[in-house]
């Protein structure tokens, strides 16, 4: 078997956690007819039963039903953010490396301050206005920082490919500084930095969750976050609800990871 | 070859000289920060005054809270009175408790945020290098590519997620430890939620030292040392760790922002008094003035640690000052 071959098989194997979450979550919305919102009263914080396999939490709300809601929706709000980052994020990283100057040094001052900025304050800082914020608040909350590794990255890798003896070549040879930058730069820019997606992504997932869990979550509580607050609230009468909560925020998580690990090993060529 | 001392003093002049970016940054930073928590309330669509007495508020109640907030007043003349109000550190009273101003609510909030956070800086930077050093060093053999896993486990295992957990088992379960919003439990309280927020920094600190350490033990000068009869644990922390130290405290300084956010989540999983408690009161109370002063003081701790970090950073390895 070529080593090429046996690279793409681990990098397609690192996908399948991803895969699996995704459609557990996808299989349990839309084969049931769960709802994450509907209260059961009398089922308030009842144990795991055939019918409800996660058990139920504070008024009898489906666990099953919320995570799998959740879970799915966090996927979506990362997958939307991480894409918006990638998309404004490396042309602008790219451009910077190839003016150089005064206008890389401010790039990169500004991605690396907006990539260490608590996420925490950016969001009481902007979700103020709001009365309880929606998921389309918290994709523009979480939009404002996500463009930040991604320049940053595409910033050093460009600079390192700027000065590539093929580029010289390309210039040499009479290519307009526009091919110079599509045809030569940026393909050799977007691999490596599309790495980044799955690492972004799983901190949008953390960061939602989080926000969730000390209350700036979305109105309608359907939140891992807000999970895991119901879950500590009730930890002593109902362990279940706090178990699949933070078993959810892991297996969401170290998915992520370890697609974004996979992508990387593959986009170096390393086995 | 210049001397020691006058090196030394090199050092700390570059280091000054360039911190005058960092701190033209953290102005900005700072103003930018200020700026977003004031027009987002002013600007965007939606009465401040509604968010903040309710819908079914009275139109009387409504005008007195909105000519005592200013907000009657011309954008301009709000948004000066406001920059001056932050310079001046006073941004008026707190909604909630009249009488007492929105910094002195945040002074007070400090102290227990400050020590969770310091204890847990100290206890993650600790706790990581003597994890990047057993995961380097010849005393596990072959097994200290576990503690590189484990480090790598730690480090992708999200706070939000395990901490109610290991409260649960080790608070509530086995009682080891007191619960640390119990006002009963002191120093070991302080000391069980630092350490919770100390392990993904921990983590971080560790990977990065690791690295930063096998980077160190490729140079010559180790294997000097280790013909000359050192032990393996001199070599490697007199000789290869002061050598590594940059990246570590990069990585500290990196990290602060996530560790104000664990601060935060903490602080609300054990109802902890702090920083962050006051914010998510203040936010939920909407009491304006005392967010407003919060948010601004956090970010100015946040963007002074930073500095501090690039001008201990620059001090260690003054190579790279311009």
């Amino acid at each position: 078997m070529s080593r090429e071959g046996a690279v793409r098989r681990r990098a397609l194997a690192a996908l399948v956690p991803l895969t699996v979450v995704f459609l557990l979550s996808a299989g349990a919305v839309l084969g049931s007819d769960r709802s994450p919102t509907r209260l059961a009263l009398r089922l308030s914080w009842a144990a795991p039963t055939a019918a409800r396999p996660f058990g139920s939490g504070d008024a009898g709300i489906d666990v099953l039903a919320v995570v799998s809601h959740a879970t799915l929706s966090a996927l979506g709000l990362a997958a939307v953010v991480s894409v918006f980052g990638f998309v404004v994020g490396t042309p602008l990283g790219t451009s910077a490396a190839l003016r150089g100057g005064a206008v890389e040094r401010f790039t990169l001052r500004a991605a690396d301050l907006v990539q260490a900025f608590p996420t925490f304050l950016l969001a009481l800082a902007v979700l103020s206005a709001v009365k309880q914020p929606t998921r389309v608040h918290l994709a523009g909350l979480f939009a404002l920082s996500s463009w930040a590794p991604f320049a940053r990255l595409s910033l050093v890798q460009a600079r390192a490919i700027a000065g590539a003896p093929f580029v010289e070549a390309a210039r040499a040879l009479g290519a307009t500084e526009t091919r110079v930058v599509f045809d030569h730069v940026l393909p050799n820019v977007l691999a490596p930095v599309a790495v980044q997606l799955g690492t972004a992504a799983a901190g949008v997932v953390l960061g939602e969750t989080a926000l969730g869990f000390v209350g700036l979550g979305p109105a309608d509580g359907v939140s891992l976050g807000v999970l895991l607050e119901q879950g500590t609230a009730g930890m002593i009468r109902a362990p279940h609800v706090l178990v699949a909560g933070a078993a959810a925020v892991i297996a969401v998580s170290a998915s992520l990871q370890t697609a974004s690990e996979g992508l990387r090993r593959w986009a170096t060529r390393e086995g | 070859m210049r001397s020691g001392s006058s090196g030394r003093l090199a050092g700390v002049l570059g280091a000054t000289r360039s911190a005058g970016g960092p701190l033209l940054s953290a102005f900005v930073v700072l103003l930018v920060l200020a700026s977003l928590v004031f027009f987002s309330l002013r600007i965007l669509p939606g009465d401040p005054s509604t968010l903040v007495l309710g819908d079914g508020a009275r139109e009387a109640d409504r005008v007195a809270l909105r000519a005592r907030l200013g907000l009657d007043r011309p954008l301009a003349v709000q948004y000066a009175h406001f920059v001056v109000g932050l310079a001046t550190l006073d941004l008026g009273d707190s909604l909630t408790r009249p009488g007492v101003p929105a910094f002195r609510e945040v002074r007070r909030a400090l102290g227990p945020t400050a020590e969770l956070a310091g204890v847990a800086v100290l206890l993650g930077a600790v706790l990581g290098v003597a994890l990047a050093l057993l995961a380097v060093g010849p005393w596990f053999g072959q097994r200290r590519e576990w503690i590189h896993r484990l480090l790598i486990a730690l480090a992708a295992t999200p706070l939000v997620a395990f901490a109610p957990i290991v409260t649960f088992v080790l608070a509530v379960r086995l009682r080891l430890v007191p619960l640390p919003g119990d006002p009963d439990s002191g120093p070991s309280g302080l000391l069980f939620a630092s350490g919770l927020l100390a392990i993904p920094l921990a983590a971080q600190v560790g990977r990065i030292g690791r690295a930063a350490l096998l980077e160190q033990a490729k140079q010559k000068f180790l294997d000097v040392a280790a013909a000359k009869g050192a032990t393996p644990l001199r070599v490697w922390v007199i000789h290869a760790l002061p050598v590594a130290s940059g990246p570590i405290f990069v990585v500290v300084a990196t990290q602060l922002g996530a560790l104000l956010g664990g601060a935060v989540v903490l602080e609300r999983l054990f109802e902890r008094p702090g920083l962050g408690s006051l914010m998510l009161n203040a936010y939920a109370a909407r009491d304006l003035p005392v967010l407003e002063a919060a948010v601004v003081a956090s970010g100015g701790l946040f963007v002074l640690a930073q500095g501090a970090a690039s001008v201990v950073t620059a001090l260690l390895d003054p190579r790279g000052l311009p």
